[in-house]
C-alpha cells in the first residue's frame, strides 16, 4: 500500500472515531440540533417590535396655569407614554418609582409662563430608576420626541388660534373694503373731511387684521422662508397689510403743501385692491391644515431591499453562524485536550500517525460534521421557521464551510494550550461571550470603536454573520474580501495548530 | 547514526554491538528534574527473544520503554532500536513497533470493535482487516463482547483489548508495558503461550511486569531497581547468580547430626552453606546439579546415610529476585 494510501486510512480513522462518538450522544445531538432552533422560535413567538411603553407619573404644582393642559396632553401623547396620574407630592412620585411602581416622572416647570417671557424655555425634569444604559438612552430619546410633542402643540394652538381670528376677519376686511371705496369716493370729489374720516377707519380695520393674523402669519412665513419657497402665501399677506398701511398712510398727506390729488386717487385705488387681494390670501391662509404648518415635514423610510425581514429573519442567519462558531470550537477545543487526558496522545506519539495526519483528520471529522449540523439546521429554520433564501445555496455552503474551518482553528489552538477540560471549557465560554459581544450579534459592528474592533474581525462570527445576512436576506453575493479575510485567519490558525501539535506529538 | 557499530561491553561478553540485537543501549540515563528515572542502564535484546524487565514500580521500566518507542529523549546515553536513534523512526518504523502502554489509553465511548478498528486504522492497515480483528478479539477472548462500549467492560477485559490493538498489525517488535496487570492467572498463562508463539514467530517481546514469577516464561530477564538495571541473564541464570549456584534439595530417611552436616559442607561441590529444610531435608548449594547429585548420593552412601530423594531444586523467583537485591544492597 502506498504511504499516501495509509495517511488517507489515518486520516479516516478520525473522521470514523469521532462521528461514532458524536453519535453515541443522542441527546447532544438533540441539543445541537433543536436547542438553536427552539431559542430561535420562542424569540419569533415572543419578540415585539415595538418600543417600550413607559408608566409616567407627572408633578405639577396644585396651583399651575397649565396643569389642564399637560393633564390633557399626558393622555394624548401616544402609546409609549401610560398616563399613571398626576401628583403635586414630588418626593411621594420619587418614591413611587424607586419602588419600581412607575417608570418615569415628569416634573413640569413651575412658573412656566414667566420663565418663557423671560427668554428662556421651560424644562421638564424627567426622572427614572433604570441602570441600563440603553434604557437610558432610550428614555432621553423618549423625553425629547414627548417634548417635541409637546411644543408642537403648542404651536398647533397659536396657529388655529390665528386661523380662526383670520376667519373671524371676513366682516372686518369688508369693513376695510367699503371704508377704502368710500374714502377713494370723497377724495374724488375732493371731500377732505370725509376722506380722512374714511382713512381713519380704514387704519383701525388695518389694526385690528394685522393684530389678528400676525402671530401664525409669522410662524408660517418663517417655515416657508426656511424652506426658501420663494414668495410665499404667508410672504403676500404680510407684504399686501403692510402695502395698505403705507398706502394709508401716505393719504395724511392731504392737508400738506405738497398734495397731489391724482397721487391720493391712485393710493386708494390701489388699496382698494389690495384688500381685495388680501380678502383672497387670508382665505386661502385659513385654509391650509395648521398642522402642515407647525409640522410641515414628515419622513417615510423605504427599503430597496429585495426583503423587509422581521427579527425572526434578521437573527436566524446569526445564531446559525454563532451556534456553529461555538459548536466547532467546543468540539475542537475538547478534542486534543482529551486525547491528552485518555492517554492516547502516548500511543500516537509511538505510532506512525503525523501531526499532520492527527490535525486534518480531525478538521475533516468536525467539518463533515458541522455540515452535517448546518443542513438540518437550516432545513428547520427554512422549511419550519419560514425564513426566507434569497440567495445561493453554493455561497451559502461556501461561507458555511470557511467559518466552521477557521473556528475550528481557533478550537484546535486552544485544546493545544489548555491542560485540562475545564480550561478548554473555560476559554471557549469566553470565546462566546466574546462573540456575542463583539460580533454584531447583539449590536451594530459600527457601535465598536477601534481598536475595539480588531477583537470584532478576530472572531470568525463576525465574518459569518455579515456574509450570511447578505446571503440569505439580500441575496447577495458573499463579499470577496471578507471571505478571504476569514479563510486567511483559519489558514493562519491551522499552520499555529500544526506547529504547536508538532511540538506536542515530538519526544519529549 | 542510524549504521553505526558502537562498542559496550554486552550480555554475552563481547564488546561489539550483536548483529541479531533489535535493541541496544549504552549508559542509558533520563532525568527528569534533579530526579533520576533511569540511570546508566547498558544492555543488549537480540532479535527473536523475550526480553523480560523486571522491577518493582518506581523503578524506571516505563521510563526505559517510552525511550526505547521514542516518546522520550533519554538524557544522557545511547540506544538504538532497529539500529536507529528512536528519536528518528521513519513511519515505516513505526509500523514496525507495536506498544502495549502500562494505564488504559482507548476511547471509553468506542465499542470493543471500534477501538480495534481504530487502532488498526492508525498503523495504515489495509481496510480488508475484518478476519484479522476478529482473529485477536477471539485470542483476547473480546469476540462476545465485540460491540459493548469500552468503558462498560471489566478492567481486565480493557487490558485485554489494549493488547490486541498492540497486536493487531502484526509488530515485529512489541513493547508491552505490564501487559499481564489485572488479568486472571488462567489468561494470563494464555497470553504467555501467545507471547511465546509470537516470539517463535520471529517477533521480538519486550515485557515490563511487576509479577517477578513471570521471569521463568522469558528467554532473557533484566532486574531493574531504582533506575538501575541490576543484572540481565535467563532465568537460570539469574537463579544461579542469586545463590551462587544450583539448589540441590537432599531428604534423608533420618535426621543428619551436626558433625556429618559440617563434613558435607567441606566437601569440594558444595559450593555455599547448607540451609536446614523442613523434615530431614536439607538444602545445599552446589556448581552444577547435574555432576554434585551424583556426587552427593556417593557421599552419602560413604556415610551410611539413607537418601529419601535427592534433586534439583527451583527457587521462586520472588526469592530469587528478593536474594539479588539482598546481594545488590550487601554489595552497595
Amino acid at each position: 500500500m502506498t504511504r499516501i494510501a495509509k495517511s488517507m486510512i489515518r486520516m479516516m480513522a478520525f473522521l470514523s472515531k469521532e462521528i461514532s462518538e458524536i453519535l453515541r450522544q443522542p441527546r447532544l445531538l438533540l441539543t445541537l440540533v433543536l436547542g438553536p432552533f427552539l431559542i430561535l422560535f420562542v424569540f419569533g413567538i415572543g419578540y415585539q417590535n415595538k418600543a417600550r411603553a413607559l408608566r409616567t407619573l407627572f408633578v405639577i404644582q396644585q396651583d399651575s396655569p397649565i396643569k389642564s393642559q399637560i393633564e390633557q396632553y399626558a393622555k394624548t401623547l401616544g402609546p409609549q407614554l401610560i398616563y399613571a396620574g398626576v401628583t403635586s407630592d414630588e418626593a411621594a412620585a420619587l418614591d413611587e418609582l424607586r419602588q419600581g411602581k412607575v417608570d418615569l416622572v415628569a416634573v413640569a416647570p413651575v412658573n412656566a409662563y414667566e420663565t418663557i417671557r423671560n427668554s428662556q424655555q421651560a424644562v421638564f425634569i424627567l426622572y427614572n430608576h433604570e441602570i441600563d444604559p440603553t434604557q437610558i438612552s432610550y428614555i432621553k430619546y423618549f423625553g425629547q420626541v414627548y417634548i417635541d410633542e409637546v411644543n408642537r402643540r403648542v404651536l398647533l394652538a397659536i396657529t388655529e388660534q390665528g386661523q380662526k381670528e383670520a376667519t373671524s376677519l371676513q366682516s372686518e376686511l369688508a369693513s376695510a373694503h367699503q371704508n377704502a371705496v368710500a374714502l377713494h369716493d370723497a377724495i374724488q370729489a375732493g371731500d377732505m373731511v370725509s376722506a380722512r374720516q374714511y382713512q381713519s377707519q380704514l387704519a383701525t380695520n388695518l389694526d385690528n387684521i394685522t393684530l389678528a393674523v400676525g402671530a401664525s402669519l409669522g410662524v408660517l412665513n418663517s417655515v416657508q422662508q426656511t424652506l426658501g419657497g420663494g414668495s410665499s402665501n404667508a410672504g403676500a399677506i404680510l407684504a399686501a397689510l403692510s402695502d395698505i398701511r403705507q398706502n394709508t398712510n401716505a393719504l395724511n398727506n392731504i392737508n400738506s403743501s405738497s398734495y397731489s390729488k391724482t397721487q391720493d386717487l391712485q393710493n386708494a385705488t390701489k388699496i382698494e385692491n389690495d384688500i381685495s387681494n388680501l380678502q383672497s390670501q387670508l382665505k386661502e391662509f385659513t385654509s391650509i391644515n395648521p398642522d402642515v404648518i407647525v409640522r410641515p415635514f414628515s419622513s417615510e423610510a423605504k427599503s430597496i431591499a429585495k426583503l423587509q425581514p422581521t427579527a425572526l429573519d434578521f437573527f436566524a442567519p446569526a445564531v446559525i453562524a454563532l451556534l456553529l462558531q461555538h459548536l466547532a470550537i467546543t468540539f475542537a477545543a475538547l478534542s486534543i485536550v482529551r486525547e491528552r487526558s485518555v492517554g492516547t496522545m502516548e500511543l500516537f506519539r509511538v505510532s506512525p500517525l503525523t501531526s499532520s495526519e492527527t490535525l486534518f483528520g480531525k478538521y475533516l471529522s468536525y467539518i463533515i460534521f458541522g455540515a452535517l449540523l448546518t443542513v438540518a439546521l437550516t432545513l428547520l429554520v427554512v422549511d419550519v421557521l419560514h425564513v426566507p433564501m434569497l440567495g445561493s445555496w453554493v455561497n451559502y455552503g461556501l461561507v458555511i464551510l470557511a467559518l466552521l474551518f477557521t473556528s475550528l482553528g481557533f478550537g484546535f489552538l486552544i485544546s493545544l494550550i489548555s491542560k485540562t477540560d475545564s480550561q478548554a471549557v473555560q476559554l471557549t465560554m469566553i470565546m462566546l461571550l466574546a462573540s456575542v459581544f463583539f460580533s454584531g450579534f447583539m449590536m451594530s459592528l459600527d457601535m465598536i470603536k477601534y481598536p475595539v474592533s480588531i477583537v470584532s474581525w478576530s472572531l470568525p462570527t463576525t465574518y459569518g454573520i455579515i456574509m450570511l445576512r447578505d446571503i440569505v436576506l439580500r441575496g447577495a453575493v458573499p463579499n470577496m474580501n471578507l471571505l478571504g479575510g476569514l479563510a486567511l485567519i483559519g489558514v493562519g490558525l491551522c499552520l499555529v495548530s500544526w506547529l504547536m501539535l508538532r511540538r506536542m506529538i515530538s519526544t519529549h | 547514526m542510524p549504521n553505526e557499530v558502537v562498542y559496550v561491553p554486552d550480555i554475552f561478553g563481547d564488546d561489539v554491538l550483536s548483529e541479531d540485537a533489535i535493541i541496544w543501549t549504552s549508559s542509558l540515563t533520563k532525568r527528569f528534574g534533579h530526579e533520576v528515572a533511569v540511570r546508566d542502564v547498558t544492555f543488549q535484546v537480540p532479535r527473536g527473544q523475550i526480553f523480560g524487565f523486571i522491577g518493582p514500580s518506581g523503578s524506571g521500566k516505563t521510563t526505559t520503554i517510552r525511550i526505547l518507542t521514542g516518546y522520550y529523549q533519554q538524557t544522557s546515553g545511547k540506544v538504538l532500536v532497529f539500529n536507529t536513534q528512536p528519536t528518528r523512526f521513519t513511519q515505516e518504523m513505526r509500523e514496525r513497533i507495536g506498544y502495549m502502554p502500562q494505564l488504559f489509553v482507548l476511547y471509553p465511548n468506542l465499542s470493543v470493535w471500534e477501538n480495534l478498528n481504530f487502532a488498526a486504522s492508525i498503523y495504515g492497515m489495509s481496510l480488508a482487516r475484518r478476519k484479522r480483528l476478529n482473529e485477536l478479539l477471539d485470542f483476547v477472548e473480546l469476540k462476545e463482547h465485540k460491540r459493548k462500549l469500552a468503558r462498560d467492560i471489566s478492567g481486565g477485559m480493557q487490558r485485554r483489548l489494549s493488547l490486541a490493538t498492540t497486536l493487531v498489525h502484526s509488530p515485529e517488535l512489541i513493547f508491552l508495558d505490564e501487559p499481564t496487570a489485572g488479568v486472571d492467572p488462567v489468561l494470563r498463562n494464555k497470553f504467555w503461550d501467545h507471547f511465546r508463539k509470537l516470539r517463535d514467530a520471529g517477533r521480538t517481546l519486550f515485557i515490563t511486569t511487576q509479577y517477578v514469577g513471570e521471569a521463568a516464561y522469558c528467554d532473557l530477564v533484566g532486574v531493574m531497581r531504582e533506575g538501575r538495571l541490576l543484572i540481565v541473564d535467563t532465568p537460570e541464570g539469574l537463579r544461579y547468580r542469586a545463590y551462587g549456584g544450583d539448589v540441590v534439595n537432599l531428604q534423608t530417611v533420618n535426621p543428619m547430626d551436626a558433625t556429618t552436616e559440617l563434613d558435607l559442607s567441606q566437601q569440594h561441590f558444595v559450593k555455599g552453606k547448607i540451609i536446614r529444610a523442613e523434615g530431614n531435608c536439607i538444602r545445599t548449594v552446589v556448581d552444577d546439579a547435574s555432576t554434585a547429585i551424583p556426587a552427593l548420593l556417593d557421599w552419602c552412601r560413604a556415610n551410611s546415610i539413607s537418601v529419601h530423594s535427592i534433586d534439583q531444586f527451583y527457587p521462586p523467583f520472588d526469592d530469587v529476585f528478593i536474594q539479588l537485591v539482598k546481594e545488590e544492597e550487601n554489595h552497595d
